[in-house]
């Protein structure tokens, strides 16, 4: 992928992403427990 | 191929950078902490006015919200109560993660005690104080053997009260404020 075509998309996918955790709570909640879940299975 | 590999592993880095900013500026307004970041102001709930309760519900409670102030913020941390009293821990107080993560914990015993407890929606206006009796950290250790190491055996609970001992686990008792001058 060009570099340009790629920062387009690091851009767009990073805004969306964004977005996401900050107006759909259930999205961010989700993002959490994954977290969570990842965290806690690395401290085992 | 290997360039779109660092490219994929590069937009995964950005996203996890972008949700860690982005979960921490949100949450540290919120009324409450979420189940990772810290929170604000404990603002929801009856504030408990009355007697001093039997704190033996919080057995049933995992996690209580704990509101400290300069600055304010909110945590999830676990309780325990023993002989009718209730506490908080805090671990991993020597460790430099610890220094960061539990910078509430320092402040408290800096001088800045007054706490909101926020217990099955009901907010309590406390004082924390550190513990130091060994025979107070015998019965909280005992106790959070029980509820959070999977049982109260001779070792765990020794190996708990040596952690307080050494000072690598603080022990708080959650007391009524103190009447003001």
């Amino acid at each position: 992928m060009k570099n340009v075509t790629y920062i387009k998309l690091c851009g767009g996918v990073g805004l969306a992403w964004v977005l996401a955790l900050l107006f759909i709570p259930p999205f961010a909640q989700l993002v959490e427990q994954l977290m969570l879940l990842f965290l806690s299975t690395n401290a085992r | 191929m290997l360039r779109a590999v660092w490219q994929v592993l590069g937009l995964f880095a950005l996203l996890l950078v972008l949700t860690l900013i982005t979960l921490k500026l949100k949450n540290q307004n919120a009324d409450g902490p979420s189940v990772l970041f810290p929170g604000g102001e404990l603002t929801s709930g009856e504030l408990y006015q009355g007697a001093e309760p039997d704190w033996a519900f919080t057995d049933d409670l995992f996690f209580i919200e704990l509101q400290t102030n300069d600055p304010v913020s909110s945590r999830r941390i676990f309780v325990m109560e023993s002989g009718g009293k209730v506490y908080v821990p805090s671990g991993y107080m020597q460790s430099f993660l610890g220094r960061l993560w539990k910078d509430w914990a320092f402040r408290v015993e800096e001088g800045s005690p007054l706490v909101v407890a926020r217990m099955n929606g009901t907010r309590y206006e406390r004082e924390l104080v550190r513990v130091r009796d060994p025979e107070i950290i015998n019965g909280v250790a005992e106790k959070l053997a029980q509820k959070y190491a999977g049982g109260a055996t001779p070792e765990t609970v020794a190996e708990i009260a040596d952690s307080v001992t050494g000072g690598d686990t603080w022990i708080f008792e959650m007391k009524p404020r103190s009447e003001s001058p």
